[in-house]
């Protein structure tokens, strides 16, 4: 199953990517074969495309589009899940179904945007701490890494979306600001030590500049872990997401989002449960995915093995 | 050792101050005047102003920062916008039920997590292990907030058989506040009446905060006895003819731990977070549902109090985690030393 | 790997959890079963109680409390020197009886001799003074009802007591249901000094927090935040008892739907809050011995529209929005409840029978739109919504205005808060959104409280006026019409404010609320639920419905 696998996407490879020099070729195969070894990582890998399908996709997709959007619809309100609502509505006459759909699109949106900032700004404050450790910018760079880490990073967040306007900008900034210091710290390391290598000290007595140093002597070599990292983040990040729209602070109606959906829903419970349930195993299926996967990539990226 | 502790409290004391600084900005950033909110839209101007003067808004933000910490040093975080008393009683009221909960869940996934961790590395790949492996999946998939709604779902109408709400029934005698934790309160007293009954309202939100770190714990586990048993190490000792209990209890199970305790820190980090949740759903009385309260009632001096405080128990558990790792790892017990 | 190294400690460790849990639990199960069975039997044998879920803790302190929570614990807590009656009148309370000068300017009332307060302090005028000076100095809760217009109050010997107005006022009677009389020697006894009101401290505030200083039939026995106010039965209250009356009762600061249904199912709850979504109350009437009370009291639903802030500024913006909102299935989601008339609701004297009515109409909503100055770049003005995130029914009518403001080609943005927010927003002109759904009745039994209370320009920058509608015309009709001291004048008067209202349309009057309550009927009589079930009027004086020491309860008639 496994081999088979691998071998069509070989094959694949070789058609599409003819201009690839062997040695790339054989690069990503290796890479596939890591990856592929667990069939937990293809599985996430299908959840992954799944959902990237269903949020790009969504207005094709979801069969009331117009649900996501000024609507309600009382005489229809609070229906089981039947036919042409196959996970009921909620109490304002919305199909559901059509809201978990829609809310794959904030959720993805929202990791996408807060790594596509906190990593780069991550990165580079470690890069630079770790570069110039020892020094009064590693002291400080650090001492505010560690202040933020001080703290469990979902009650700062928490805090954070609380005292700014309600709405997913805000959450977004919120979680940025609580996820940037875990990349300083995780590159801050790598660095410290990279900066001792011979290479980066072969480069300083060339007289390359620092940037250049940083950018393609140090940042390189720490590409592995941050990918991995950011792989395995995406799951959290909708996680943190979901808990700041459980409390209001995220999307605000009418757009759609998990823990809003969970929310409203649990208030209707037991006799309304179609309106909690089904948000809720569509964010298990989400963040169970994005872990595989990233799993996955870990198993890929890591040169021990 | 000592010299590490130390080292440690130094290094959280500059994070403390930190976090102070941190959450004065964030709460001076808001717009409003907090005299004002204090006291009411209709009250007078001149009391207005007093209040101001008496909360050093008249001055300098640096000037309000060193008065506000002066204050929180001593205890004093201003009054609650909400509850109309000093912050630090509120605090007092509440913390008891949150550490209450977090102790026992704590204990929960650690005692549980040690227990499947042990038994699915000694039934390595039968059920046992597949079961625990998908559950530590589960445990990662469904956020805390959802099994919390998910178990008042079932306990709170389906199978009515523990009690979902709150901290103690209604028709059970509290007993006196000792420690404030009514479980411990009620033992030391003798009231065991209030004991279980106080103990059944635990449970579920214990379980809706252990559940998640537990089973991905027992995974670390079992990982690390099941790497260590293939060590050489430990055919020497076996060839040594140690005794079977010394080199379980040795050279086995507390390398084992090492990276178990070191997630621990995380785990709880993220326990302390979830709570902010779990409490509200289950109307738990405890700090973390009066920290969510406050942020969403904009209730600064709380929120500030909420934030501080977590900080610091963070900071203690943290240095906790490390003086087990350090007992359980010869290598840093000696190279701290 | 046939050998299994990990055995012996796992079994050890296996086998003494086994034994801890098993203990726990099995002891659990028993004695915790017989000690709450016992608990059950001690509350059912001994405790008279009456619990009420309400939305915040309730704020006990007579000068600040405002809300239904306080108003309900400050009715039972404290006495008023007169007591508003189900059917509209009031009656003797703490004052026996009193005067009016002719000039409508003094009023002199006789106290009731030998009322103790809860410490067993005789009531005298100088309490009545002490409380009315409190009240307007520290200038929250209901002072704003006597602030511009009681001049001063005297003590004109031990039982006597004297208002000096600086107006003809003619509610002023009325407006004494919310003067709360407290312990003037008590008070001053637990101030705190170094507060904002110089010679006073603090006022006693911070004691008045989780304290009482009255003479009403209950004592407030323990205050937790964000969990209960706990008041017990005060023996010598110079009313009497019934042997029947609740020894107690408690208002438990909830208003989370699974909890209150919870409380109710265990009996650990005798009302529910009016908060109640629609299913989750309809769920409650079918749990055995649960009935629903359906009360007019007074509370009108208002989509209150800020006339200072663009586009709601504009008089045709607003109709348009008015005539763009579906009356009658946003009434249906409330049932029990009937569409709003005018600015004053239908059960309250004063209010005026026919005016104009604003009705669903798309086609003219499209007509003053186009009207508007903002017709043409509608786009740029969306209307901010702000609903109550505690009260999950508002929600939907926040979505029902967003779907149909959409097809007249408004955008419209739904902003939830929770109350204190809420409060807090409306305190500045700035920060009150274009639009808020609120609920509001009225202070004392008259359409001028209303008027008064909404409309004025004095309560701009309180909860009650998200309008900001300061104009000096309405402001000098209302005051002309509350100095009217001949009703039938009076009553005129208010219809035609009420006229002007609906012509500014300041406000979209949605519904007249039927106070939809679950409560417990087998076991606990409620006179006012009686009274509305046979179609008569209640009390509209908020809190006043919650008199507990007229309510009667019968543990033994209650069924696990």
């Amino acid at each position: 199953m496994k081999n088979n696998i691998s071998a069509n996407e070989n094959t694949a490879d070789i058609k599409k990517k003819s201009f690839l020099s062997d040695n790339t070729r054989e690069k990503l195969r290796i890479y596939w074969y890591k990856f592929s070894r667990n069939k937990f990582s293809i599985l996430g890998l299908c959840i992954v495309l799944i959902s990237i399908f269903l949020a790009v996709f969504a207005p094709v997709i979801a069969p009331y589009p117009q649900h996501v959007k000024e609507f309600v619809d009382y005489d229809k309100a609070g229906l089981p899940p039947c036919a042409s609502y196959i996970f009921g509505t909620d109490v304002f006459g919305r199909d559901i179904f059509t809201r978990v759909i829609f809310s794959f699109r904030g959720a993805l949106l929202m990791s996408v945007i807060v790594l596509a900032i906190a990593v780069p700004v991550g990165v580079l404050l470690g890069l630079i701490a770790g570069y110039y450790s020892g020094t009064w910018i590693d002291v400080i760079i650090m001492r505010i890494t560690d202040v933020f880490l001080a703290l469990p990073p979902m009650i700062l967040a928490l805090a954070i979306a609380a005292v700014l306007k309600p709405n997913l900008t805000s959450s977004m900034i919120a979680v940025t600001v609580m996820w940037w210091p875990w990349y300083t710290r995780l590159v801050y390391g790598m660095a410290t030590s990279l900066s001792k290598e011979y290479f980066v000290k072969n480069a300083e007595l060339i007289g390359a500049s620092k940037p250049y140093i940083l950018f393609h002597e140090i940042l390189p070599n720490c590409l592995s872990p941050i990918f991995t990292k950011m792989a395995l983040d995406v799951g959290w990040v909708i996680l943190i997401g979901a808990a700041l729209s459980f409390v209001g602070l995220g999307e605000q109606p009418p757009t759609p989002a998990f823990g809003q959906m969970i929310s409203d829903g649990a208030r209707y419970m037991p006799d309304l449960w179609w309106m909690t349930i089904f948000p809720a195993l569509a964010i298990a299926f989400i963040i169970l995915g994005f872990n595989f996967f990233g799993d996955g990539i870990r198993d890929m990226l890591d040169r021990g093995r | 050792m000592l010299k590490y502790i130390i080292k440690r409290l130094f290094q959280g004391i500059f994070v403390v101050i930190g976090i102070s600084i941190l959450i004065f900005i964030i709460s001076r950033v808001v717009p409003g005047d907090p005299a004002r909110m204090a006291l009411g839209p209709r009250a007078p101007q001149f009391a207005v102003d007093e209040l101001r003067k008496e909360m050093n808004l008249d001055k300098p933000l640096p000037v309000q920062y060193y008065y506000w910490f002066k204050g929180v040093i001593k205890g004093d975080f201003g009054k609650s916008l909400n509850t109309k008393r000093p912050v630090i009683t509120d605090v007092k009221e509440f913390l008891p039920a949150t550490l209450e909960l977090a102790l026992l869940s704590g204990f929960l996934f650690i005692i549980f997590a040690t227990i499947i961790g042990l038994l699915s590395a000694q039934y390595r790949d039968t059920w046992v292990d597949g079961l625990t492996r998908i559950l530590s999946y589960v445990g990662i998939a469904i956020p805390s907030f959802v099994v919390a709604v998910l178990l008042l779902l079932i306990f709170g109408y389906l199978w009515p058989v523990i009690p979902t709400l709150g901290r103690l029934s209604s028709n059970i005698t509290p007993p006196p506040t000792i420690t404030g934790l009514i479980t411990v309160d009620s033992l030391i007293t003798g009231n065991f009446a209030a004991f279980f009954d106080a103990l059944k309202h635990l449970i579920l939100p214990a379980i809706a905060l252990a559940i998640g770190p537990l089973f991905q714990e027992a995974r670390i586990l079992r990982s690390a006895l099941i790497d260590n048993i293939n060590k050489e190490y430990i055919s020497v000792v076996t060839g040594y003819g140690l005794p079977k209990g010394v080199i379980m209890r040795k050279h086995l199970l507390k390398p084992s731990f090492i990276p178990v305790v070191s997630v621990m820190g995380l785990d709880f980090a993220s326990l302390m977070g979830n709570a902010f949740l779990v409490e509200s759903i289950f109307n738990w009385p405890g700090l973390s549902r009066y920290g969510i309260n406050a942020m969403l009632n904009k209730d600064l001096n709380a929120i500030s109090a909420v934030i501080i405080i977590y900080g610091v128990i963070f900071l203690i558990v943290n240095i906790i985690v490390d003086l087990i790792i350090a007992w359980l790892d010869p290598r840093i017990r000696l190279g701290g030393e | 790997m046939k050998k299994r190294p990990f055995k012996r400690a796992t079994v050890l460790l296996l086998v003494s959890i086994l034994v801890v849990s098993l203990a726990l639990s099995g002891c659990g199960q028993n004695s915790s079963q017989n000690s709450s069975n016992q608990g059950q039997q001690n509350a059912a044998a001994n405790e008279k109680i009456i619990r009420v879920t309400v939305s915040g803790t309730p704020n006990i302190d007579p000068a600040v409390g405002q809300d239904y929570g306080s108003c309900t614990a400050l009715a039972n807590i404290y006495d008023t020197l007169v007591f508003p009656q189900n059917d509209g009148t009031l009656k003797p309370m703490l004052a026996e009886k009193w005067d009016v000068s002719s000039d409508n300017l003094t009023y002199t009332f006789y106290l009731r001799k030998g009322v103790k307060f809860h410490n067993g302090d005789e009531l005298t005028a100088d309490d009545v003074v002490f409380s009315m000076k409190r009240l307007l100095t520290i200038g929250e809760g209901f002072a704003y009802l006597f602030t511009d217009v009681v001049k001063d109050v005297t003590a004109a010997d031990t039982y006597t007591v004297k208002f000096t107005l600086n107006k003809p006022f003619a509610p002023f009677v009325e407006t004494l249901v919310r003067l709360y009389i407290l312990n003037k020697d008590q008070v001053t006894q637990n101030i705190k000094q170094n507060g904002q009101y110089g010679d006073m401290g603090d006022y006693g505030r911070e004691w008045l927090i989780t304290h009482d200083a009255g003479s009403g039939p209950y004592t407030v026995k323990e205050l937790q935040q964000q969990a209960y106010l706990y008041a017990v039965r005060f023996d010598d209250y110079w009313g009497g008892w019934d042997k029947d009356a609740p020894d107690a009762f408690k208002l438990i600061d909830s208003t989370e739907g699974a909890t209150v249904r919870t409380l109710m199912n265990n009996r650990e709850l005798e009302i529910t809050d009016q908060w109640q979504t629609t299913e989750n109350i309809n769920a409650m009437s079918k749990i055995p011995g649960v009935s629903i009370a359906t009360i007019f009291s007074g509370t009108i639903l208002n989509v209150m529209l800020n006339t200072k802030k663009a586009p709601t500024d504009d008089v045709n913006f607003r109709k348009a929005l008015a005539y763009a909102f579906d009356y009658d299935s946003i009434v249906k989601l409330f049932p029990g409840s009937v569409k709003a008339k005018g600015p004053v609701p239908h059960d309250v004297p004063g209010n005026a029978a026919d005016l104009m009515q604003y009705t669903y109409d798309i086609e003219k909503a499209k007509e003053y739109l186009q009207k508007s100055k903002y017709a043409d770049k509608l786009d740029q003005y969306p209307v901010e919504v702000l609903t109550n995130s505690d009260v999950p029914d508002l929600e939907k009518i926040a979505l029902s205005m967003q779907a149909n403001a959409e097809k007249i080609g408004i955008k419209v943005n739904i902003v939830k808060a929770p109350w204190i927010s809420i409060v807090d927003m409306m305190s500045k002109v700035d920060s009150t959104p274009n639009a808020c759904i609120i609920f509001v009745a009225p202070h004392y039994n008259e359409a001028g409280s209303i008027l008064e209370s909404r409309y004025h320009s004095k309560s701009t920058g309180t909860w009650e006026q998200g309008e900001w509608l300061q104009s000096k015309e309405i402001d000098n009709m209302i005051e002309d019409a509350l100095s009217t001291v001949d009703k039938n004048e009076r009553f005129e008067k208010y219809k035609k404010i009420q006229e002007v209202l609906v012509d500014l349309c300041p406000t979209i009057w949605v519904l007249d609320q039927a106070e939809r309550r679950a409560y417990q009927s087998d076991y606990m009589y409620w006179p006012g639920a009686e009274l509305a079930k046979q179609g008569k009027p209640v009390t509209s004086v908020m809190g006043y419905n919650f008199y507990f020491h007229d309510f009667k309860i019968y543990p033994e008639k209650m069924k696990k």
